[in-house]
């Protein structure tokens, strides 16, 4: 089964019907995205920035990460769960949209690159968790998720006014 | 255009006259002519709007108490606040123009008077209110309660304003 026979499946599925003919399945859909959006980019990008050294630098690392990852983990299961329904209830669409593709093409590396962190270069947390300015290599991993996570946003976006 | 219902109503009138110099401007019927233009404006406009939210997020829940606790509350709603102006100049500027080109049905809707409406409350409470309660030492743990708790059902109103006036303009 190709990609594109997959996503042709998907789109008769009932749960894919749903999001596409029931009143108001697709606005309720987005808004429960958008809302994801907030609290995931939006508590995750202060993670990112203390990685960087530029904010709240006085603060642990450790203790903005455990504050943080609950709501920033909720919201990503928020845009997932929605996300994934959206895109069931139009895969055919996305499949061809390029900045579909270019923005589960950076979700994917934003995952990647957090998972090389949480595996290697976060594994040295103690020696900088309470530096106000910490390694490069934390610095870029902070960086990298953020021009990521920004790259996602954008994309989605233009993904909306390609697609329809 | 026909004569709307609304000139009854000078605020509304207003807004109207407002709305049709706006969409007359050079620059709206620049914005309005290209279908790229306007995706890349609402695409900066949202990433703006992350910017705003995720300092909103941070500065409300830091005054409810629910993180960092050894943090003190001005370290986190000192940087907040630079979060929230840096984005709300990026989705000021690129919310001016994306309504530029449809002014007058823009302000004419519901959901985008109510959306303006709560997104000046919202700005207004976090930079007269919680940005000197978050300065002032020792200040009463139920007042920063409060004000993180109107702050964020403010901004949550704002966000569910601004995904119904996505969908439903």
């Amino acid at each position: 089964m190709t990609l594109l026979e997959l996503c042709e499946w998907l789109y008769e599925t009932g749960p894919a019907v749903l999001v596409r003919e029931s009143p108001y399945g697709f606005q309720i859909l987005v808004g429960i995205h958008l809302l994801g959006i907030i609290l995931s980019v939006g508590a995750l990008m202060w993670l990112d920035l203390r990685l960087m050294g530029l904010t709240m630098r006085g603060a642990r690392v450790s203790e903005l990460n455990r504050s943080l990852a609950p709501w920033f983990l909720v919201g990503f299961a928020m845009m997932f769960v929605s996300g994934a329904m959206l895109f069931a209830g139009f895969a055919t669409a996305a499949y061809g949209n390029l900045f579909f593709r270019i923005k589960i093409a950076v979700i994917v590396l934003a995952g990647l690159n957090a998972l090389y962190f949480h595996f290697t270069t976060g594994r040295t947390r103690p020696e900088w968790d309470a530096a106000p300015q910490p390694p490069p290599a934390v610095r870029f991993a902070g960086l990298s998720s953020l021009v990521m996570w920004g790259v996602v946003i954008l994309a989605g976006r233009m993904m909306s006014y390609t697609m329809f | 255009m026909t004569a709307a219902p609304s000139q009854q109503i000078p605020r509304m009138a207003a807004l109207e006259s407002l709305g049709s110099w706006l969409e007359a401007t050079r620059v709206a019927q620049a914005v309005g002519s290209s279908m790229w233009t306007v995706a890349t404006l609402s695409a900066v406009h949202v990433l703006g709007y992350a910017l705003v939210m995720g300092g909103a997020l941070v500065a409300n829940l830091k005054l409810l108490g629910l993180i960092v606790p050894s943090v003190p509350v001005n370290a986190v709603v000192g940087p907040a606040s630079r979060g929230i102006t840096c984005g709300l100049v990026i989705s000021i500027v690129t919310g001016i123009l994306l309504v530029s080109w449809k002014a007058v049905a823009a302000f004419g809707n519901d959901i985008f008077q109510i959306k303006m409406l709560l997104l000046l409350l919202a700005a207004l409470l976090h930079f007269t209110w919680q940005v000197r309660v978050a300065r002032t030492a020792g200040a009463d743990g139920a007042a920063l309660k409060i004000s993180g708790a109107v702050g964020l059902l403010l901004w949550l109103g704002l966000a569910v304003a601004a995904a119904a006036y996505i969908l439903f303009e």
